[in-house]
């Protein structure tokens, strides 16, 4: 058992389920349904970045869990919609890291995160109220994820590389051994 | 700390791209939408629950319930706007008054739906 290990990962759970509860909080100009900062994307790019993506799964699922009991909207409309956009932009930005990263920055995969997040919290919402007319929404969230996905992104790319390396890899190479 | 790859600035191109493509067809989509006569279809969880005429002078003030939760719709001389909710973001009553054909008005948290359709008769629909 490494314990280091799960009680960084436990330290990422902890700090991604308060962005997502003070994200809820921000207010946002632009009246959007589905709209969000996406906060919480940063601590599943370290997760990634850090322990890989099965890693940041595990993170975002237990991260969108205890973030949406503590706003109180566990298992309601916007609890399915956080799940699954949390689900597939962490799969998204695993695939992208691993496989497609001297190509793409952190911040690419960052923005492609947001996208694949905003795009499927909008597909969920517009079957939760069995309306295709919410995919109109679709251009404003994405030209919205690329800003906030880039912002996201320099964020996670700045302590990827500030952090001490030997802090996380150690656990890694005691998991190997 | 690493700058903007090649890659990235394709991908945020394409994006852009997209994104003001479909904010430009949903303009033209508005812009080109039916003048005939409105009406505010209301619905919940995908159901029609009441499709209400909006023209001068009519005024109406509907409580859409889900359960525990309200909204509350106020029609007024051809627009349409929810005035009160109870969901958490408020999304729904900062959208604001809509009047033109295609416009929508969603709340998420307690799933309804707000559009505004043209109800020409099928005529002017084909010769539009």
């Amino acid at each position: 058992m490494n314990i280091r290990r799960m009680v960084l990962l436990a330290l990422f759970v902890a700090v991604a389920s308060v962005l997502h509860v003070v994200e809820a909080w921000l207010p946002l100009p632009f009246p959007v349904p589905g709209i969000k900062l996406g906060l919480a994307n940063v601590v599943s790019l370290l997760a990634i970045g850090f322990y890989g993506w099965r890693a940041a799964i595990m993170v975002a699922v237990l991260r969108v869990m205890i973030g949406s009991l503590f706003g109180g909207t566990l298992f309601g409309p916007a609890f399915a919609m956080s799940m699954g956009g949390a689900l597939f932009s962490t799969m998204g930005m695993g695939y992208m890291y691993q496989y497609h990263r001297p190509a793409f920055s952190v911040v690419g995969v960052s923005i492609i995160g947001a996208v694949i997040h905003n795009a499927a919290q909008i597909v969920i919402a517009a079957l939760l109220v069995v309306s295709a007319g919410l995919l109109w929404y679709l251009p404003y969230l994405i030209l919205f994820a690329v800003l906030s996905g880039a912002g996201t992104g320099f964020t996670a790319a700045y302590i990827l590389a500030k952090m001490p390396r030997h802090f996380m890899d150690q656990s890694v190479d005691m998991e190997r051994s | 700390m690493k700058i903007l790859t090649k890659a990235d600035i394709w991908l945020i191109m394409f994006l852009l791209l997209f994104a003001f493509a479909g904010i430009g067809l949903g303009l033209s989509r508005l812009a080109t939408s039916g003048s005939g006569t409105l009406s505010a279809q209301i619905s919940l969880g995908g159901k029609i629950v009441q499709t209400v005429p909006l023209r001068e002078g009519y005024r109406q003030e509907i409580q859409v319930k889900n359960g525990d939760h309200y909204n509350t719709i106020e029609i007024n001389n051809g627009k349409v706007h929810i005035r009160e909710a109870d969901c958490p973001d408020q999304i729904c009553v900062r959208s604001g008054w809509i009047s033109v054909a295609t416009q929508q008005i969603v709340c998420l948290p307690n799933r309804v739906v707000i559009k505004i359709m043209a109800t020409d008769s099928d005529l002017d629909g084909i010769a539009r």
